[in-house]
């Protein structure tokens, strides 16, 4: 699953051409976002974060402390408790096999304690599936499930998907016995754009191949990052002695080196963060897609998805209700002017910028067969209407049967 | 098998006859008729096959109830091709005109054409929806000592008796008297009206300034002089347009999806007051004698746009998150409009409490927040330089903050013990005035009490339910019309899922609120045509409630259902290789026994010749 190193090798050469082709292609993604028309006028007035941990047992301690890392990282940037939906499909802090009980640590340091006070596990265990999952993403609860557990969010809501767990391509595991399909997932995030339950969505996911996840969106407003590629792994980052198990994941743990750095009042860009995934480092490539983002991602704070940032308005004047003979005099004052305050301000983009969005393989390690089966593969993939080919295909089932049980009459 | 029924029967006829004549040619010819046992058999076969489709294809149905798609689809295109608009009439009356030439009907009926030509400039090209249809009736009443006229086509709409005005004294300094007697005068009317509410607006001819109020209710008064009628039109249809029609707001303050109306049509009121450091000092308040006094009276005036409940606590240890500093020259702290989106202490502030509040319900944080004594008293300073008066600020569909220094706190720091206070009533009252504006403003509505117009200024009268009843039947228009484009989309969207997944079950229960929501819908578009305002608002907040509850109903989950696909996938190889032969055989049966039937029938034709 995770840490085979026979792929170590492989991603390095793959690293290596990158340095090599620069950011030849870097601009192919911008040109077909602006082709997709903003037509979004309302205003960006809350935050809300799904943290996703889905797997469970022991030796997947850092999924857990992955997902409380940044549980912490989005409540101390400002996103209130209420508005943060957490899942944890599993309890490490009270396993009998930690040997610090109720505590989780995400470093061998042991410095930070992220099981340690106001932590609210919105669901946990096994409820953590992929119907609820889909539940608090849809809104589909039934009437009993209270406010908490609801993902209450509105046109004007910017949502950050957080998900970890193992994945494989086009799927993410759920407990070890379901799956998410990158379908699922799609059609979820459709219902949401239809029903104007975000303005604005950023997916992150943590596991093996993970942009695969996010290969059948198609909503506009989303942006999403994987840690690997197809056919990538994510790698643990170190071991803890101590606990006996992996402690974090590389890609959450440099996501939060990069956070540690900020503070709320902070406005670095999503470029920024983007552009801190250093691939050696990572032993993965982290994929980001942003053909259905129309905004900049230079011009983007990070607060806008991991902080909470209040559009507010000052209040004018009171309501007088009787207004003690005072009217006849209104002092004519001047409206002034609405404070309301967007924090976008820019950040420096960096130059030297690794492309991560090209799908390079190094082609000459391959057979004939494997080679044969790739163009198969792309020909599938030309395909447009995959629908209307799998109806054609049932509809060709039944003469095709008929053909060949003639034959063997 | 297929050896057999190709070779045998054949052969057993030669060999059982022999002795006829030698053109008998056993290839072509047989002399006995072809047995239909067999035929009858595989047919009997297929038959059964066939008899059970219909029964296996019962089992694997799924239910569905109906919906009724074509009419979501005429609904919202209804609604989109054509805005929703009310009917509304406005009257002029003129009191006091002793001009010394009589005035003739046909110049009253030149100052009815002005008002509406007026009016028309200032509404905007594009009708907008939840304002008033184009078709609006204006009618103008010229009194004087010794004639009373009215404009030609209103006789019948607005039930005017000349002289009753007589009664109100415009005199008076104080304009809530005269509203109310004006009120007293017009009161009757609105019932009176069948279509729609009137709107009126007095002109009192003075000989000083002109100064223009409106009133708590659907009328306004201009007193002062008139120098000429163009002018007087104008300004009476600015006040018919701008302030009784669009409420008096600006465009663009407040967007209007920002009605903060939860989908279930309800609002929950949270009152907080935060002491954020109870050991300098704590403060509590007599929230009953509020809800009762002061909020009682709002929550009955909204009562067609929302059901309001309220709630309240009192929270301790709630610091804020943002910063101040010290300014020696006004003696005080000073957090200034930049720190406002840090202003909250989510981490702290545990607002969102309620269990009375459901999952669709929109709840309202309304936060008092007393500082510490580190930071008393602290104001709020406005990009210009200048202290905020009310202290306070809002966001959006979240709710209002307002800062509350306690009396003389900068000065004695050093309080021994904490020591419990209760805010002063008048000290509570302010406060509620200013959430009062805050909840106004959450609204979209201003609380100047002044508008300023391009043909000079209006005070506007407060009222003490909070809202007056012009800008209430505004909200109650903009609310009917943004329930009913929810309740179109959202019904849209339910019935585009539904129809794009067909192997999921419909419970009944679903088709029952998408009908009722449907219902409503049009139960809103005939009072909204009919002018009556409050009725529209319920039926279009009951509308979109319902399309709401079907559309989140949590059967629906595309998880929970296979595609047709998977179904097929399912049963074919149960059914697919067995129908098959079955099929083929019968086929290869019927196709034996024309054939061996066409051989009897040459034999036969041959044994005639």
């Amino acid at each position: 699953m995770h840490c085979k190193m026979c792929t170590l090798f492989d991603s390095m050469a793959v690293l290596m051409l990158f340095l090599v082709l620069g950011s030849s292609n870097f601009g192919n993604c911008m040109a077909s976002s602006s082709l997709l028309s903003s037509s979004e006028s309302t205003m960006h007035t809350n935050n809300w974060a799904v943290l996703v941990c889905t797997s469970r047992f022991w030796f997947n301690y850092r999924h857990m402390a992955n997902t409380l890392s940044l549980y912490r990282t989005v409540k101390r940037l400002g996103i209130p408790d209420e508005r943060i939906i957490l899942m944890l499909a599993d309890d490490m802090a009270c396993n009998a096999r930690n040997k610090y009980p109720a505590q989780v640590f995400n470093n061998e340091n042991h410095k930070l304690n992220l099981y340690g006070d106001n932590v609210e596990v919105d669901y946990r265990g096994y409820e953590v599936t992929v119907e609820n999952f889909l539940r608090v993403l849809t809104g589909r609860h039934e009437t009993a499930v209270p406010r908490s557990k609801r993902l209450l969010s509105d046109e004007g809501s910017h949502i950050l998907l957080y998900m970890t767990g193992h994945g494989g391509d086009e799927f993410l595991k759920f407990q070890d016995s379901e799956e998410l399909q990158s379908h699922d997932l799609a059609d979820a995030v459709k219902q949401m754009k239809e029903k104007h339950r975000f303005k604005e969505l950023l997916i992150m996911v943590d596991t093996c191949q993970a942009s695969t996840l996010f290969s059948q969106l198609q909503s506009p407003g989303v942006l999403a990052i994987g840690s690997s590629m197809k056919g990538e792994n994510s790698y643990s980052h170190h071991l803890d002695s101590d606990v006996g198990v992996s402690v974090v994941d590389r890609f959450t743990f440099y996501t939060l080196a990069f956070f540690e750095r900020l503070n709320m009042y902070d406005n670095a860009s999503l470029s920024s963060l983007f552009n801190s995934y250093d691939p050696s480092m990572l032993m993965s490539t982290a994929h980001y897609r942003t053909d259905l983002y129309q905004r900049r991602l230079d011009e983007v704070p990070v607060t806008n998805f991991f902080g909470s940032v209040m559009e507010t308005i000052h209040t004018d004047s009171a309501y007088r209700a009787l207004p003690r003979r005072s009217s006849a005099g209104v002092e004519v004052k001047m409206p002034s002017e609405q404070s309301a305050h967007n924090n976008e301000r820019e950040m420096l983009i960096d130059s030297n910028i690794a492309n991560q969005s090209s799908g390079f393989k190094t082609e000459d390690q391959k057979g004939v067969l494997t080679r044969l089966w790739d163009t198969f593969g792309d020909r599938i993939e030309k395909i447009e209407d995959v629908d209307s080919f799998v109806s054609y295909g049932l509809f060709m089932m039944p003469p095709i049967l008929l053909l060949f049980s003639w034959l063997s009459w | 098998m297929a050896e057999v029924s190709d070779s045998e029967p054949p052969k057993s006829e030669t060999s059982q006859v022999q002795e006829p004549a030698s053109d008998f040619d056993p290839k072509t010819m047989r002399k006995t008729k072809p047995g239909l046992k067999r035929l009858v058999l595989t047919l009997s076969v297929l038959f059964s096959f066939v008899l059970g489709f219909p029964f296996l294809w019962k089992t694997v149905e799924i239910y569905r109830a109906p919906l009724p798609f074509r009419e979501v689809e005429s609904l919202s295109a209804q609604l989109d091709s054509s805005p929703l608009l009310f009917p509304c009439h406005f009257q002029a009356i003129f009191l006091g005109f002793n001009s010394k030439s009589s005035i003739t009907s046909s110049a009253i009926d030149d100052l009815q054409v002005s008002i509406i030509n007026q009016m028309t400039k200032f509404t905007p090209q594009t009708p907008q929806c939840g304002t008033c249809s184009t078709n609006y009736t204006v009618s103008v009443v010229v009194e004087s000592d010794s004639q009373c006229l009215q404009s030609q086509g209103s006789k019948s709409s607005s039930p005017w008796k000349c002289g009753s005005m007589a009664a109100v004294d415009f005199d008076s300094d104080d304009d809530d008297a005269i509203d109310d007697s004006l009120e007293s005068v017009f009161g009757g009317w609105s019932e009176v009206a069948s279509a729609g509410k009137v709107y009126t607006v007095v002109w009192v001819r003075r000989d000083d300034e002109v100064r223009a109020v409106v009133g708590k209710y659907r009328h306004a008064w201009i007193s002062g002089r008139v120098s000429e009628a163009a002018a007087a039109a104008s300004r009476m249809a600015e006040i018919f347009v701008k302030v009784f029609v669009n409420g008096g707001k600006e465009e663009g303050l407040i967007h209007e999806e920002f009605m903060p109306v939860g989908a279930d049509g309800r609002i929950v009121l949270s009152f907080n007051l935060l002491n954020a450091e109870p050991r300098d000092w704590i403060y509590d308040w007599d929230f009953q004698d509020v809800d009762e006094n002061l909020l009682s009276p709002v929550i009955e005036a909204l009562e067609p746009i929302a059901n309001i409940t309220v709630e309240s606590q009192v929270l301790y240890h709630t610091p804020k998150s943002s910063f101040s500093y010290w300014d020696d020259k006004l003696g005080s702290y000073i957090f200034s409009t930049k720190d406002l989106p840090f202003f909250v202490n989510s981490n702290e502030w545990h607002l969102d409490t309620s269990i009375a509040a459901g999952g669709r319900s929109k709840i309202l944080h309304f936060v008092v927040y007393i500082p510490s004594s580190k930071e008393c008293p602290l104001l709020l300073r406005l990009p210009d330089g200048e202290i905020s008066k009310t202290n306070g600020f809002i966001s959006p569909k979240w709710g209002g903050i307002i800062v509350w220094n306690p009396k003389g706190c900068g000065k004695n720091s050093g309080i021994e013990h904490p020591f419990r206070h209760t805010i002063s009533h008048q000290d509570l009252q302010k406060v509620f005035e200013v959430f009062t504006g805050q909840f106004r403003q959450l609204f979209g509505l201003k609380s100047d009490n002044v508008y300023i117009g391009s043909s000079g200024t209006s005070s506007l009268l407060a009222s003490e339910r909070g809202f007056t009843v012009w800008e209430l039947d505004v909200l109650s228009r903009q609310h009917t019309c943004s329930s009913l484009h929810s309740c179109a989309t959202t019904l849209g969207s339910l019935s585009r899922l539904v129809q794009s997944l067909p192997r999921m079950i419909i419970m009944d229960e679903i088709g029952k609120q998408v009908k009722f929501s449907l219902d409503e819908a049009k139960l809103a578009q005939i009072n909204a045509s009919l002018g009556v305002y409050d009725a529209s608002a319920v039926s279009s907040r009951q509308a979109r409630s319902l399309a709401e509850e079907a559309f989140f109903h949590p059967s629906i989950m595309s998880v929970s259902y296979y595609s047709f696909e998977h179904c097929f996938a399912v049963y074919s190889p149960f059914f697919l290789p067995v129908s098959m032969h079955v099929l083929l055989a019968a086929l290869r049966e019927w196709r034996r026994y024309k054939h061996e039937n066409r051989k009897y029938l040459a034999w036969k034709s041959k044994a005639v010749s």
